[in-house]
């Protein structure tokens, strides 16, 4: 199994975290990555779709040259090329991108790459049965609150295109349960964390922190779990002020997807670098470490 | 068929507690939820308040959640929503204050925020003899649009509003979008239009989660509407200052490198002369810092010349 | 006590359209509506609103085809000035932001409303009056005018033989209170809720009608109602426009002949053809959508009502259709400025009658006269209340009007309800007073009204609150649609013929000699008495 690896902009800055535990994960998971890195950013959600449309067929094409499908680990960056590749599938359109944008520099986009997020490709590519064949610790009596964000359920017609991958909307709770974990559950989990509100609208960001992480604490949780390095830097990042602007601790500590599954899968705490969060990950520590 | 009706009642001459009353109605099957409200209301209880007119579908009165799902009663049969078993829940839509019962504060909820967008054409030539003449092609998706009740069902399944209510959310979007979109509105009035849609709780403040595309009785897609009308803000000139540079840092970070740089985008959205701003986010600078999370140098990528080759060319296509 | 010039009554399309133009004209105005504007009748109208705007029509083609359709019944003044000034209404709403469908060269579409008929009538897929409505309370926002809404009138002040305000309840705070006006307009819609089954939206229910009538303004041709005849009618109803029947749909029955030829039929004709069909034996009749081209990107209004309320996919199967109660005619009797028998009373809309239908309104007409008419009684009713003087002052019928609905919630249950009385009213509207008459069926259906009327006078309710005391205005609801119920009936029984959408199995011909008549009822010592009213030519 081979994948073109693009981590995205947060992993490679902000979330440096998430690169090496991806990347370690992997490796023990037999994905071979071969990361890209002469392609843009995906444009976030944050750039007209009349700029990131003509990047993103660059990357997309660039994929289709190197004969593989595009890995993600950011539901942010699937979410933008999701869309992206969905209008791209509109031949005329892409014709349109390749001739003005892309044949200057001998490329061009055939609409055949296929993008996949991380928690997409362990369950329907690697499949269930090898997953929990590598399971080192079972990570029993730690209680998980998964938090989807929204880019990668939404828009349903584009993210869950099929009944076939209709397991999309728990694949966070399956992997939690395979894990060994216990699901702790929370009425925002498919909600938005906050983030792209941050610079419109501070007071409404911080209120959505609080209000995620403040019901996993009190439905009992270790921690959260999230596929998106975006919904980390708030939900993390922002916690503490979060915290004073509701005048109340919560103090729960955020891991990344391939962080969780590290831990199963053996690694310890300071190899899936759980020191770099804001948010001390100490109680999540202390019940691995019990563990073994 | 027999159902039980788990009805919220709210009463504000009696303390405004909220509680549940039960009721057994026996209803033909092909029923509607309004039915058995109605019959309640003949039979039962006459203190019982919910909203309906038209009974059809057509008007977004009535809408009221109903196991949990904001819906319409009037298109809601009961046969439905008894699948699981034959209780019935009607509970006011989430997020309003609630007058009584059932109804619940439409103007906070919606006709407040239809207001904002200042929703209403002032032509110059408007007592002209003919009409303007516009391709069919160019009416088709403003009226499509129009078509929205106006009834707050996508509201209910926005992710902002329960943070921040004053958020004037997809509803109101769309009434914007309605005029944003208009062939007949153009030159200054697109740009005061683009004005009022991007007003401070407009258009930047949605998170674009895509939940109200999911929610939306007449299959309008109000989030997908938003993200369009941010393309055309974008090639109109974003006119909330604070986004604009946020996006035009954006823009150029991954001109210059190809990818993003998050310190810059921090520093400059806030704005460099912003003192305020800026000295709000030391604490989480210093704490990022003290982890080793601030991001590093920002290298070019190698790509960098094409990428910025693409974006300028783009921009110049507007 | 707030005071405006004008006080306008309804907020449907006639309502907001009155308002915007006394607004232009200079007068105060604000407008009372017990449910909010876009929450009226007005919504639900899908086919179209005529205006001659084709080449090939023409203002005099327009008035005749409407004299036609009024079966000797119109008031010439009246639909003159619907036929000048509907294309000019039309222009402006498009001008002001209804995006009507577009023809080839860009102008405003055209198509027709059943079969046969000229294409005429302006459309926004098949949701033209929600369309239109929306539009036109967009232009009421921007003239920032107060809207009182979901506030209940209750009765009209009169003073010195004017009115001069009117007093309502308010289902939020549950304040009563009194308005004073120098004109008061109502624009309070129908009354077709007496029949059951109908199209229209539950507030439809003759308020207006009743107010006036109780202020001595007469009752003009109560018994033509009109019946739409291509309606889904189960638990809930559905209508669906007979655009669709020139677009190409056909009746059929069980086995999938046509039963019915629309073609030349006007639409109590075509009401009583499938009427007929329907009674034939050849099991109910329905009407097949399949062979319309673009079915569902023309008329998606039809297909999503159909889908709510039957279940049923109009692309795969015909719908099961009869004739349903759906419009009336006749309502106060008012000249074509809006003025009724009292002074500084207007009336428009629905709830008038200016003699533009006559005898049989064509599809496509009530928009057109909610907008052409709205705009002429707004102008007119603010040129009364700037010449007149009489304003009320007293807040003494508050008080009164107050201790009535003390009087009605006085009580609990009786064992009968008003959901029964309702439900057996609108049985006996549609078996006796429905699409043909006869006088037996006429005598027995007033018997039933009587008792009916009697019922409702013993029942009380028992919800005390004033705050959404929906069970109070249903009462007083109900009260109006009994005793209009009662005028129908004797207007229905005294025309002793056949004409327009009054057909009376017993009386089949049209009688020129007796009846080329308006019936007008007015109300004596709380009983109705019948009038013959010439028609004016
Ligand atoms: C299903 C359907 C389809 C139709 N299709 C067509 C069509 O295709 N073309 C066409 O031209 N016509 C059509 N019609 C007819 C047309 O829609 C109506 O006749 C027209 O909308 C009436 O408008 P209006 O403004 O007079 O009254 P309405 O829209 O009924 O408004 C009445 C107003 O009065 C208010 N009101 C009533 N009583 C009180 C009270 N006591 N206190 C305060 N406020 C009160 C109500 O709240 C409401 O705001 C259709 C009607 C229906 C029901
Ligand atoms: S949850 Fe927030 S940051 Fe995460 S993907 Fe959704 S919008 Fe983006
Ligand atoms: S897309 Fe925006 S407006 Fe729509 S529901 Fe989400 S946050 Fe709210
Ligand atoms: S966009 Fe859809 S859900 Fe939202 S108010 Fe309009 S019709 Fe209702
Ligand atoms: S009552 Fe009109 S939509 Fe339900």
């Amino acid at each position: 199994m081979k994948y073109a690896f693009y981590p995205g902009c947060v992993a490679k800055g902000g979330c440096p975290e998430l690169y090496t535990a991806a990347v370690k994960v992997a490796e023990k998971l037999d994905i071979e990555l071969e990361e890209m890195s002469d392609v843009a950013c995906t444009g976030a959600g944050c750039m007209p779709t009349h700029l990131s449309d003509p990047i993103n067929a660059r990357t997309f094409a660039k994929a289709e040259q190197m004969g593989l499908p595009i890995m993600t680990i950011c539901s942010t960056c699937q979410g933008v090329f999701s869309q992206a590749n969905h209008r791209l599938q509109d031949a005329e359109y892409r014709e349109e991108i390749n001739r003005e944008y892309l044949a200057e520099e001998g490329l061009s986009y055939q609409g055949t790459t296929e993008v996949k997020h991380m928690l997409w490709v362990l369950f329907e590519d690697l499949g269930v049965d090898k997953l929990k064949s590598l399971i080192q610790r079972p990570l029993e009596g730690l209680k998980v609150s998964p938090f989807y964000g929204c880019f990668l359920r939404r828009p349903g017609p584009i993210m869950v295109p099929t009944k076939e991958v209709g397991g999309r909307r728990g694949y966070l709770e399956d992997l939690t349960q395979l894990l060994g974990a216990e699901n702790v559950d929370i009425s925002g989990k498919t909600k938005c964390c906050g983030f792209p509100v941050l610079t419109a609208n501070e007071e409404s960001s911080l209120g959505m922190v609080a209000k995620h992480a403040g019901e996993s604490k009190q439905n009992g949780a270790d921690c959260m779990v999230t596929p998106c390095p975006l919904c980390h830097l708030n939900l993390d990042g922002n916690q503490p002020r979060a915290e004073s602007l509701k005048g109340e601790k919560i103090n729960l500590p955020i891991i990344h997807l391939p962080q969780l599954l590290g831990l199963a899968l053996g690694f310890d705490a300071d190899e899936m670098q759980l020191g770099k969060h804001i948010v001390s990950t100490k109680a999540v520590n202390d019940k691995v470490d019990m563990l073994t | 068929m027999e159902v039980t009706y788990k009805v919220h009642r709210e009463d504000p001459e009696n303390g405004g507690e909220s509680s549940f009353s039960t009721y057994q109605v026996d209803l033909p099957e092909d029923a509607t939820v309004l039915d058995g409200l109605q019959k309640i209301r003949d039979e039962q209880d006459d203190t019982l308040a919910f909203r309906a007119s038209c009974c059809q579908g057509t008007c977004g009165e009535c809408a009221v959640r109903i196991n949990w799902r904001a819906q319409f009663t009037c298109t809601t049969k009961i046969a439905d929503v008894t699948k699981k078993g034959p209780e019935i829940l009607c509970a006011p839509v989430r997020n309003i204050p609630v007058i009584k019962d059932l109804v619940f504060d439409m103007d906070k909820f919606t006709w407040d925020k239809m207001a904002a967008m200042k929703p209403w054409m002032e032509p110059e030539d408007e007592f002209a003899p003919t009409e303007n003449l516009i391709p069919e092609s160019e009416m088709a998706d403003v009226r499509k649009t129009m078509s929205c009740y106006q009834c707050g069902l996508c509201d209910e399944g926005c992710a902002v509003l329960p943070v921040d209510f004053d958020f004037l959310g997809p509803g109101a979007m769309v009434k914007g979008y309605r005029f944003v979109m208009d062939p007949r509105e153009t030159g200054a009035r697109k740009e005061e239009r683009l004005a009022v849609v991007e007003q401070p709780k407009g258009l930047w403040d949605c998170v674009h989660c895509y939940e109200a595309n999911g929610k939306c009785a007449r299959g309008l897609e109000p989030s997908s509407k938003i993200m369009e009308m941010r393309d055309v803000s974008f090639k109109h000139g974003i006119k909330n200052e604070k986004v604009a540079r946020h996006h035009n840092s954006f823009i150029n970070s991954v001109k210059q490198t190809g990818w993003l740089d998050e310190r810059k985008l921090v520093m400059e959205t806030e704005g460099l002369t912003n003192i305020g701003g800026l000295m709000k986010l030391v604490p989480t600078a210093v704490r990022a810092m003290t982890r080793g999370k601030m991001p590093g140098r920002h290298e070019k990528r190698p790509g960098a010349d094409q990428i910025k080759r693409i974006i300028e060319k783009a921009e110049e296509s507007k | 006590m707030p005071e405006y010039d004008v006080l306008v009554i309804g907020g449907g399309a006639a309502g907001l359209r009155a308002a915007i133009a006394a607004k232009r004209a200079g007068a105060s105005v604000a407008l009372l509506s017990k449910v909010h504007p876009l929450r009226t009748n007005s919504a639900l109208s899908p086919g179209g609103i005529n205006a001659p705007l084709g080449s090939d029509d023409s203002v005099q083609k327009f008035a005749d085809d409407i004299m036609n359709a009024g079966d000797g019944l119109c008031n010439s003044e009246a639909v003159n000035a619907l036929a000048a000034e509907a294309a000019r209404e039309v222009v402006w709403l498009e001008r002001v932001g209804v995006p009507f469908n577009r023809d080839a060269d860009g102008r405003i579409d055209r198509r027709a409303l059943g079969s046969g008929s000229v294409e005429r009538a302006a459309y926004a897929d098949d949701r033209t009056g929600h369309t239109v409505l929306h539009v036109l309370h967009e232009q009421f926002q921007r003239y920032d005018i107060p809207c009182f809404k979901e506030w209940f009138v209750t009765s009209l002040i009169q003073d010195a033989g004017a009115c001069t305000g009117a007093v309502a309840l308010d289902h939020r705070s549950g304040r009563i209170e009194s308005f004073s006006a120098g004109a008061v307009i109502l624009a309070t819609g129908g009354f077709i809720q007496a029949y059951r089954p109908c199209t229209a939206a539950v507030g439809t229910t003759g308020d207006g009608l009743a107010l006036g009538y109780d202020m001595g303004v007469g009752l003009a041709d109560m018994e033509m109602v009109q019946f739409h005849p291509t309606v889904y009618n189960a638990t809930r109803t559905a209508l669906i426009s007979e655009a669709t029947l020139s677009a190409g749909a056909r009746l059929v029955n069980a086995a999938g002949d046509t039963v019915v030829d629309a073609a030349g039929l006007s639409r109590a004709q075509l009401a009583a053809a499938v009427d007929k069909a329907g009674r034939n034996g050849g099991g109910p009749v329905s009407l097949d959508l399949r062979p319309v081209e673009n079915l569902t990107s023309r008329f998606p209004g039809a297909a999503e009502v159909v889908r709510l309320m039957a279940g049923l996919d109009i692309t795969q199967v015909p719908v099961p259709v009869q004739p349903v109660a759906h419009r009336a005619m006749g309502g106060l009797d008012a000249n074509a400025s809006g003025e009724t028998s009292v002074a500084g009373l207007f009336a428009v809309g629905e709830c008038a009658h200016s003699g533009v239908h006559g005898a049989g309104r064509m599809p496509g007409n009530t928009l057109t006269e909610a907008v052409v008419f709205g705009k002429r009684v707004g102008e007119a009713a603010a040129a009364h209340a700037k010449s007149a003087g009489a304003r009320s002052a007293s807040t003494d019928q508050a008080a009164r009007d107050g201790g009535r609905l003390a009087e009605i919630t006085s009580g609990g249950s009786s064992g009968d309800t008003m959901g029964t009385i309702h439900r057996e009213l609108g049985e006996v509207m549609h078996a006796n007073l429905g699409v043909t008459r006869s006088d037996a069926g006429l005598t027995e259906a007033q018997e039933k009204i009587r008792t009916l009327r009697e019922r409702h006078g013993k029942l009380r309710v028992g919800n005390k609150s004033r705050i959404f005391n929906y069970a109070l205005t249903s009462y007083i609801e109900l009260g109006n649609m009994l005793k209009l119920a009662e005028a129908v009936a004797l207007a229905a029984r005294g025309r002793n013929e056949s004409r327009g959408a009054h057909l009376r199995s017993d009386f089949p011909e049209r009688d020129d000699t007796s009846w080329k008549a308006h019936t007008v009822v007015h109300q004596q010592d709380g009983a109705p008495k019948l009038d013959r009213k010439a028609v004016s030519a």
